[in-house]
């Protein structure tokens, strides 16, 4: 497996884990379980840990093959990138056109907010699982 | 053969150039290990440049290493 790929995948589950905790948190919140005032702290730990991780594990993979982690990527690698933001950009633009939606059926600002995060969440979870099917198949 | 348009003879052109491997043609035409895999697998089709400096390694024109089959049939 290529480091661009391990990359992806670290991404890809740092994301989900670290985002997917906060958006439980959020849910939590909706629902009475955790005090809304909560929530800002926890989105700016949620971004420092994401941080944190992505570096240690990046760091960590990186000291396993360094000539791999500092070459710049190929054609083949830049080409997966594109093709899997390309994906992203739908899946943001659709996650964002239903944020956005959700202010004509009475959603206050925190939860356009959160919907737009969401869409931004999902749009990165895109791009990265995309480069993952693509490493694995080729392009 | 992968879904790829053009066929190649890497594999066996690395072979007979000494066994090289993968890793050692992919450090002399500037692509990684998986690309090189990924072209002989015929899952990806190398840029012109790439194609060419493939070619220049293994000392033979560009039509002796990749061939176009044309668009198979579903």
């Amino acid at each position: 497996m290529s480091f661009r790929e391990k990359s992806a995948w670290i991404s890809f589950f740092c994301i989900l884990a670290v985002f997917g905790s906060y958006f439980a948190a959020v849910g939590g919140a909706k629902a009475g379980r955790i005090d809304a005032t909560h929530l800002f702290p926890m989105f700016i730990a949620a971004v420092v840990i994401l941080v944190v991780l992505e570096i240690v594990l990046h760091a960590a993979v990186a000291i396993r093959s360094p000539r791999e982690a500092t070459a710049r990527r190929d054609e083949r690698e830049r080409l997966i990138v594109l093709k899997a933001t390309r994906i992203a950009f739908y899946v943001l633009a659709v996650g964002a056109f239903l944020a956005i939606f959700t202010m004509h059926h009475g959603a206050g600002p925190r939860d356009m907010a959160h919907g737009v995060l969401l869409a931004f969440v999902l749009a990165e979870l895109a791009k990265f699982g995309a480069e993952i099917v693509y490493f694995r198949r080729g392009t | 053969m992968g879904d790829c348009e053009i066929d190649n003879n890497i594999r066996r052109l690395r072979f007979e150039h000494g066994e090289m491997t993968q890793q050692e043609l992919a450090g002399r035409i500037g692509v990684t290990r998986q690309t090189v895999n990924a072209i002989e697998l015929g899952k990806y089709s190398p840029s012109l440049e790439v194609a060419f400096r493939i070619a220049a390694v293994f000392e033979l024109p560009v039509e002796q290493v990749f061939s176009y089959r044309g668009k198979r049939r579903s």
